[in-house]
């Protein structure tokens, strides 16, 4: 009986185009629409060359040290920071205006104008390096006027001196070293709350198969609680059933997000199974919940999980990765009994740090509101005669 | 007296299936007509093709006397039908289901408002003006559908299985609203396959089988055409294969069913039939546990017409 | 009258959708506004946060203090794992690890080791920039000074030289940011207020049976048809109106303006050949189930493609190729000129009129094809 269940209830949940198009198809267009958008988010907060024009006039040419540090700069390589234009005022003016370069600068006898067409990031750029080369002018100017006044020999060769000072400035970097972990690309978090969004969705499966064994959902429930099936046996397979549909769709996801859209889950990968088919679980608790507790019809409790669902992904990051950050640094506990949340954030530490405490605590969060879920919902199974059918 | 529908050589094909077939008959002003018969026999298809829902191969097709069109505004202005299925919107309460589909046929709000209201209690539902669709029972839910279909008070009514899965509460509601209508002088095109629904009802049948009609008149008419004069049943019986032929060749004898231990004999005609039989049971020492005699019903004259039974 | 009245009145079912469609715009719509609207230029700030392991001393106080003024030091605990959700999910760009004996070691004429984290982005350069850049004059500076005092003196002598800076865009750059931020987000409210919600009013009248209830009525197909598409016309005009409003008053007179007018006849045409596209998946699909999912796909779809939710100019080229096939294309990127175009004028304002030629295009071409594929009439074989 178990088995004959199991196999129709397996049946009837991959004949609904309906529940198969929300559970299955819509996470993964999610996904593409994700990964659209997002793949070139972070390559661009990448510091990318930046066009600027120098009015090339005779007060141009006559600060060597500008000429010398913006040549360096515009030289092609890796270290490449700027394009140059060099032109009159009013060319480079004209091009500012049409917002081919960042900004230009002119220099006045001893002084330094910019010019930029609004406040931003590479404006701010432009002007710190800018002021860094002013002030490296300053401090060879003024050495080299001390050699001169020391030395008192007018057969020094300037530029020969220039050339050190700069060589002593370039090798005079701070000494600064980077620590950070590789694994910095935020956006996978969208791919997670997609991954936890698919795991209580799935709980519709859940759902409606509880609903076809409860007898005040609808005919089928009253056949069923009237056969002379054991009621466990019968909810369990149901549900077994239900998992086993869910455990598909997820896996499906997986496999699409790792070949289709190369997200990175870290290199955990038997952690990343067990984190999904317990988050599965806590989608399938879900729907046993909802469908226990909320006497009401199907298209209702369907749209109360999904409203849940979706709440549940916002407030994880899904329209916003800051959102779940938000919320973790003022408001932590509500990410606390968030399920979503709760597999977002497990996911997320799996990434970024392993699989440490913090994931286990996920895993266990994820478990206990399953239990929890679960057993208010049996309560109200056990002790359901209707009042009204 | 004015025919209120005249139809005359219709034929409909769905592809290359024949669903009527030269169908001809007329309804007259104030009368009920049930079009009867079994499932697929065409009675839907005769009625979308009454309403220029369909379109038809031959045939021409008049109501109030004048040709239908899907453009004939006014004729359809006096028709009200109500449709096998349940048609309201979701989203609308019963009130203002009825007086939505109300409102495409009566512009004046204050006609319209007493309207509905009439229509309202005619099928019972005052109880219920605020409910929605998905709050209505079953056999509520068909008389909200019968309500849409006649508020704006038609002369000419078309009600197409009306009491189809219907409680009999419901359904007693529904008929007695039927009879209303027709006191208020409503012509009526009724199709069903509830015999009784008929019986009670219906001023002249019309009975349909694979899109031709196979028999038309009243319920005494038909019956008689049918020629059939008595039915009796004898139940709580064996008979060997001998004496079921000897019954067989009693007199007056036209058809005779033996079907577990229940022996059904209609009679053409005659006076004294069951005499006959009692004494032929006595004379081979069959007992039996009853025996009655009955007129016979629609049910057997579509049986004797068509050889099968109505509700397949 | 009826039909009319009877449109709003399944309208008023779906309010919740609408509701729910307003929140998200107001909220993603309204999140993002910036309300800095100086004209003068203004640096930059990234977001740093420094861990100083090191006890109090001038030379380390003095590069806290400029990294102080020139960045903005974010409120963290100083917790590992708080700062590495923090640098996640950037609200942190850069941490500074000063070490112990920072102060001393430099008096000494060292160069010590300074650990950082970094986001390695736009803003993070910027901080190391500004952190390299003072440890390059204190190293500098070490050389001529060694008194502690004179050192630091030297430094922020050095420091304090800044070129002159002019912006000559006299544009409300912020502010038109944040209007153009809220029309391309609309896109998104606008499609799916729109499409969804008539697509499932237009549903409920297109049921096959409610529409031989209707055929057999005295009412003209026409007039119906004709009466539906005034009722829809009227709804989407309310939508439109509804979101511009929300927009006056979120944006306020960045709006209420010249520039606001050319903002709202953007979204005008746009809602109108949304409205179009809603005909038209009322024909394909009178399922309300699958209406739904339509909708989603599509809303998400253009709002993912085109740029109302990510910024235009970082989507891949290929993906804002497919996006010309989509409105939102055309209305995104009128929003994202007029943000930029300095002078309105006809010469300036050419290929936003181009975007409403095309998105009229759509909207003819939305009807056709409903034209085309609706040609059954009133019978329902």
């Amino acid at each position: 009986m178990f088995w004959h269940n199991f196999k129709y209830s397996v049946k009837t949940l991959l004949k609904n185009k309906i529940l198969l198009f929300w559970v299955f198809a819509f996470p993964i267009v999610l996904g593409v629409f994700f990964h659209l958008a997002f793949q070139n988010i972070e390559k661009n907060e990448k510091l990318k060359i930046i066009d600027i024009g120098v009015v090339d006039d005779l007060q141009f040419q006559n600060r060597s040290i500008f000429k010398e540090a913006l040549n360096t700069l515009s030289e092609k390589g890796e270290n490449q920071m700027f394009s140059i234009t060099y032109g009159d005022e009013e060319e480079l003016h004209e091009q500012l205006e049409k917002k081919e370069i960042t900004g230009y600068v002119s220099f006045g006898k001893d002084d330094v104008y910019l010019f930029v067409r609004k406040s931003g990031i590479n404006e701010t750029i432009f002007r710190y390096v800018i002021d860094e080369i002013a002030s490296n002018e300053k401090i060879i100017n003024h050495y080299i006027s001390d050699g001169m006044s020391y030395v008192g020999n007018e057969n020094v060769d300037f530029n020969m001196m220039i050339q050190n000072m700069m060589q002593t400035i370039e090798s005079s970097q701070g000494n600064i070293e980077n620590v950070s972990n590789e694994n910095l690309s935020y956006t996978m978090i969208e791919y997670y709350t997609l991954i936890a969004m698919a795991c209580l969705y799935g709980g519709i499966f859940a759902m409606v198969i509880m609903n076809s064994k409860l007898a005040n959902m609808n005919a089928t429930g009253k056949r069923t609680a009237i056969s002379s099936l054991s009621k466990g046996k019968l909810i369990i397979s149901s549900l077994l059933a239900s998992y086993i549909v869910q455990l598909l769709g997820i896996v499906l996801l997986f496999l699409f997000t790792i070949i289709c859209l190369k997200v990175d889950y870290g290199h955990h990968l038997p952690f990343v199974i067990l984190l999904s088919f317990v988050g599965c679980l806590g989608g399938l608790s879900l729907g046993i919940f909802v469908s226990a507790m909320f006497k009401k019809n199907e298209n209702t409790k369907t749209g109360i999980l999904i409203a849940f669902t979706m709440l549940g992904c916002f407030l994880s990051g899904m329209m916003g990765i800051t959102m779940k950050y938000t919320i973790d640094k003022y408001i932590p506990i509500l990410n606390k009994i968030n399920p979503a949340s709760m597999i977002t954030d497990g996911f997320y530490s799996l990434y970024y740090y392993g699989p440490n405490k913090r994931f286990f605590f996920n895993i266990i969060s994820i478990l206990l509101f399953t239990i929890v879920l679960t057993a208010v919902s049996i309560r109200e199974i056990r002790r359901q005669k209707y009042d009204s059918i | 007296m004015q025919k209120m529908i005249e139809v005359k050589h219709l034929t409909k094909y769905y592809k290359d299936f024949k669903a009527i077939d030269d169908l001809s008959f007329f309804v007259k002003e104030g009368e009920i007509l049930g079009l009867l018969g079994p499932n697929g026999s065409g009675k839907s298809t005769t009625i979308n093709c009454l309403l220029s829902l369909l379109h038809f191969k031959n045939g021409s097709i008049q109501i109030l006397g004048r040709e239908m069109k899907p453009e004939s505004y006014d004729i359809k202005k006096q028709i009200g039908v109500v449709f096998q299925e349940v048609a309201v919107f979701e989203e609308l309460n019963v009130y203002e289901n009825i007086d939505y589909f109300c409102g495409l046929y009566i512009e004046d709000e204050e006609t319209r408002k007493k309207y509905v209201e009439e229509a309202i209690s005619l099928v019972g539902l005052e109880r219920y003006r605020k409910f929605y669709p998905k709050q209505l029972s079953g056999g509520l839910l068909r008389r909200l559908n019968i309500a849409c279909g006649i508020a704006h008070k038609p002369r000419l009514i078309f009600l197409d299985e009306p009491t189809v899965a219907v409680d009999p509460q419901s359904r007693n509601n529904i008929l007695e609203g039927i009879e209303k209508l027709r006191e208020k002088g409503a012509t009526i095109v009724y199709t069903t396959h509830y015999m009784e629904e008929v019986e009670i009802l219906c001023d002249r049948i019309i009975i349909l089988d694979k899109g031709h009609i196979i028999a038309e008149g009243t319920a005494t008419e038909l019956k008689e055409h049918a020629n059939i004069e008595e039915k009796i049943t004898v139940e709580g019986l064996k008979l060997t294969k001998d004496q079921f032929e000897n019954i067989r060749n009693l007199k007056n004898v036209d058809k005779v069913r033996f079907v577990e231990n229940v022996l059904t004999i209609t009679y053409k005609s005659g006076q004294n039939n069951i005499s006959v039989l009692i004494e032929f049971l006595r004379n081979h020492n069959i007992t039996y546990q009853s025996i009655f005699s009955e007129r016979p019903t629609l049910n057997d004259v579509f049986l004797n017409l068509t050889g099968k039974e109505l509700r397949d | 009258m009826t039909v009319f009245k009877t449109f709003w009145k399944v309208v008023n079912h779906y309010k919740g959708t609408i509701i729910l469609y307003t929140v998200l715009l107001i909220v993603f719509g309204g999140m993002n506004m910036k309300s800095n609207n100086q004209m003068d230029f203004v640096d930059s700030k990234p977001d740093v946060f420094i861990v100083n392991k090191d006890v109090s001393n001038k030379i380390t106080d003095n590069l806290i203090s400029y990294m102080e003024k020139n960045s903005h030091i974010v409120d963290l605990q100083e917790k590992e794992e708080k700062i590495k959700d923090a640098l996640f999910y950037r609200d942190v760009n850069y941490v500074i690890y000063i070490p112990e004996n920072y102060g001393s070691l430099v008096l000494n004429g060292q160069n010590p080791k300074i650990e950082i984290e970094s986001t390695g982005d736009y803003q993070a350069s910027l901080a190391e920039m500004l952190l390299n850049r003072y440890l390059k004059i204190q190293n500098l500076e070490q050389m001529a000074y060694m008194e502690q005092n004179e050192l630091i003196n030297a430094i922020n002598e050095n420091l304090g030289h800044q070129a002159s800076i002019t912006s000559i865009s006299s544009l409300d750059e912020v502010g038109l940011t944040n209007a153009s931020n809220y029309f391309n987000f609309a896109s998104y409210s606008i499609l799916a207020v729109v499409i969804l919600v008539i697509g499932l009013v237009l549903a409920s009248f297109n049921e096959l049976n409610i529409r031989k209830r209707t055929v057999t009525s005295p009412m003209p197909y026409q007039k119906y048809n004709f009466h539906l598409l005034l009722s829809s016309l009227l709804y989407a005009g309310c939508a439109w109106f509804l979101f511009c409003f929300l927009g006056i008053c979120l944006l306020g007179k960045t709006v209420l303006s010249i520039r606001g007018i050319w903002y709202m006849l953007n979204a005008l045409f746009f809602t109108v050949s949304a409205l179009a596209l809603a005909l038209l998946i009322s024909t394909l699909t009178k399922n309300k189930n699958a209406m739904n999912g339509i909708v989603n796909v599509v809303a998400l779809g253009s709002a993912f493609l085109c740029g109302a939710f990510v910024p235009a100019e970082w989507l891949p080229n290929f993906v804002l190729k497919i996006a010309h096939i989509l409105p939102a294309y055309w209305y995104i990127n009128t929003n994202n000129c007029l943000k930029e175009i300095e002078n309105l004028s006809f010469g300036t304002l050419k290929p936003i009129l181009f975007n409403f030629f095309i998105l009229i295009l759509f909207t003819v071409g939305f009807i056709l094809i409903n034209n085309y594929l609706s040609r059954r009439k009133q019978r329902i074989d």
